[in-house]
This record gives C-alpha cells, structure tokens and sequence, in this order.
C-alpha cells in the first residue's frame, strides 16, 4: 500500500492516504483539543480548537477536516496555536451562561475539562450574558441553551446515527440556537425517538436526563463511536 | 409520531391562488430537496413571508426533516416567518397587477394608513407587505386582506374594509 511521507512536530511519519491530520496525531498520541469531532460522526470544523499550522499554508488549518497530504510539515504545539486555543476556549466560557458549581455535568464535563487543559484561570473578554431557554418539555431529557457551545454533535448523531433529524441550527451568529423540529420545544417534537444519543454525544451539560442532579452526569460518547463501527459490522 | 406536527395541505385552502403556485413550483422542482430555497423564495413572494402552515406543507412535500427547513429559512435574512400586525394587507405587485395600478393602490394604503410597505402600524393592527406575485393575474390588480383574495380592487373599497376589520 502507498504511503505518505509527513513531518509533525518534527518527527517523521508514514501515514496512510485519505487521514485527517488529527486521526493521524491521536494514532501517534500527539494531543490536540477538540470539541466538535466525535469519532464516528462527520467533521464539521466547527469549534477551531484544533487547529495546526502547515509549513507553506498562510493560514491555520482545523486537523479535523484537513487531510494529510505527502510532505506536509506539520506542527501541532508552537506558542501561537497554545494561545489560540487558550482564547478559543476562553471565548467558549464567554459566549453563554456557564456556571459549573451548579452544572450536573460539574466533574463530568469536557468543556471544564478543556478550561483545566489549557490553563484558563480566568477569562479576559466581556460575558455576554445571552438569554438563553432550558427546555424541560422532554419527559426524561432536559435541553439547557445556556450550556450549549454549538458543537453541534447532537445535530449530527441525530441525523447520521439515528437518522430522525430531530435537531438543527437556527439564526446567525448571537442568536444561534440549536432546534428541535420548526422550534418546536422537544417534548412536542414529531421526529425525536428519544434514543438518548444526543444526550450522550453533548460534551458539556446542555443536554441531560432529567433523573440526575448534582453532578451525577456520566456521558458516553465513545458509545457512539462504538456504535457506528457496530452497525457497518454487519454481524 | 405525535400527530399535528407535520400538517399538509389540509389546512391550506385549495382555491388560494399563492398555494396553486407553491404546488407548481413543488412539481415543476420535482420535489426534489435541493429546490427547497427555490420554492421557499416561490412561496415568500406569494405571501410576503412565509406562514408555518406554508413552511409545513413545503417540508412535508420534499420530505425534509422540520429542523433543517426551518435551519435554511432562518439562516437567509431575506425569508421572514412574521407577517407583522394583527391584520395583513398585501399588495400584488406582480407585472399584470402593476400595469392595473397596483402602485397607486399601494400608495394610496401607505398614505391613508401612514406606513411604508413592509411595516406594522404603531398600534399592531395593521401590516402592509407586498407580493412579487401572487399567481392570480387574472384578477388584477390583487390583493390580499388576511387570508382572503379580493379581485381587481380600487384603492377606496379596500381602505373601507381595512378601516372595518381594524376599528
Ligand atoms: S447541545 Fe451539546 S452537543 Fe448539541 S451543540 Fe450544544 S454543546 Fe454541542
Ligand atoms: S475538532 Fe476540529 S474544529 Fe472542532
């Protein structure tokens, strides 16, 4: 099989053909953050935590959706992309009303995780204190907008896991909001099958069972990953 | 499947000229998803914007998931899911309703009710919008009080039953 000569962080790789940079960093357990990619589900290059620079590319590059190419030099650890992701991550915590100490996601939760990774104590832009619906119309989930980070994995495992397209995205910028349905509140959705696997696949707390509180959230996300292999398996 | 959600054509009215236009531009499409913007901008000149009862219909014909129109409808700024105002009225400025003097009608509205096209008055009751074209010229010049089609209409008559429904 043809290879490809690649250099990330100075060291070199062969890789196969057709990879993301990121599959490629996490087989060679080079870290990168992320927030959007789930394995198992299509890159959408939505949340820039991981991006890497690229020798000859101007601009930086999100690992997820870019793919491998021969000869790329890669690096995936300089100053300007730690303090990126440090902003990234910081402008995440900015955007809507996040208050860990009464999260049920509070220890359980990859955002806070990302805020402990990158060394954020604090964070230097103006909160812009959106208001924002929790939706409990559900009978046993909860959608909490003020958590949300627009990662949008629940859209996608709903659409290309389960296939009812209960979620989506509505309006621009400020006032994006993910949707059930024509905004319809959840419990009145006509597509949900209520599988649970949104659930599962939302990073932080927005989206969570009702039967918790306090900080009994465990999610599983790699469920979903395990899931899709399954189901191309064909047992 | 709760029941109500994915309303068709039922509660559209089947004599209503924009709906006629809607279906015609669904079948001449082919149904097919991707004309889902085409005929979201068919039924938006026909209506001024686009009524949930439309945007339902549209959805179910195409079979799209409810989500991902109402996605495409809120992410252009040229699509509006509001008609403004208790009452609506809407002017047809299609080219046979023009050349019937559709924009003297209009003037006269905007005139008599002290609002431009596409504003509410300040009390809420009423909204002028106007249409590109609402497939009834046959009728013009057109225009549209709520949900009723009035027929080659003079200024005065429609001032008079705008002033009824809004007193
Ligand atoms: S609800 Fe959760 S999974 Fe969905 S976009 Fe928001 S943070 Fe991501
Ligand atoms: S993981 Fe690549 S942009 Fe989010």
């Amino acid at each position: 099989m043809t290879t490809l000569d690649i250099y990330i962080d100075d060291k070199p790789l062969k890789v196969e053909p057709g990879k993301t940079i990121l599959e490629v960093c996490r087989e060679n357990d080079i870290d990168i953050p992320t927030m959007c990619h789930l394995d198992g589900l299509t890159d959408v290059g939505a949340c820039r935590l991981c991006l890497v620079e690229i020798e000859g590319v101007n601009k930086l590059q999100s690992s997820c959706t870019t793919k491998v190419s021969a000869n790329m030099v890669i690096h995936t650890q300089t100053e300007r992309l730690k303090r990126y992701r440090r902003i990234t991550t910081e402008l995440f915590f900015a955007e809507r009303n996040h208050i860990c100490a009464v999260c049920v996601a509070n220890g359980n939760c990859e955002l806070q995780q990302l805020g402990y990774k990158v060394g954020m104590d604090h964070i230097r832009y103006p909160y812009l204190f959106p208001s924002c619906e929790v939706d409990t119309s559900h009978d046993y989930m909860v959608m909490d907008h003020n958590r949300c980070i627009m990662c949008t994995r629940c859209v996608r495992v709903c659409g290309e896991v389960e296939g009812a397209y209960n979620w989506d995205v509505m309006n621009r910028g400020f006032n994006v909001r993910i949707i059930s349905d024509f905004n319809t509140p959840w419990g009145e959705s006509g597509t949900c099958t209520s599988c649970g696997k949104c659930m599962h696949a939302c990073p932080t707390g927005a989206i969570w069972p009702k039967s918790l509180s306090g900080e009994q959230l465990h999610k599983n996300p790699e469920m979903i990953s395990e899931l899709v292999k399954k189901r191309k398996m064909n047992l | 499947m709760k029941p109500g959600l994915l309303t068709t054509s039922a509660e559209l009215s089947k004599t209503d000229p924009r709906v006629k236009l809607i279906a015609a531009k669904i079948k001449k499409e082919n149904a097919r998803p991707e004309a889902l913007i085409e005929i979201l901008h068919t039924a938006q000149n026909a209506y001024g914007y686009l009524p949930m009862n439309v945007l339902s219909y549209i959805t179910h014909s195409l079979h799209l998931p409810p989500s991902r129109v109402y996605a495409a409808v809120t992410f252009y700024h040229f699509f509006s899911l509001k008609s403004k105002g208790e009452h609506t009225c809407l002017v047809c400025t299609g080219t046979a309703c023009y050349v019937k003097g559709a924009q003297a009608i209009l003037h006269e509205l905007e005139k008599q009710f002290g609002i431009k096209a596409g504003h509410v008055t300040a009390d809420q009751k009423l909204g002028i919008q106007v249409a590109r074209c609402v497939g009834a010229c046959g009728l013009a010049p057109v225009v549209v009080l709520d949900d009723v089609v009035e027929a080659k209409v003079n200024a005065d008559q429609i001032i008079q039953e705008i002033r009824a429904k809004i007193s």
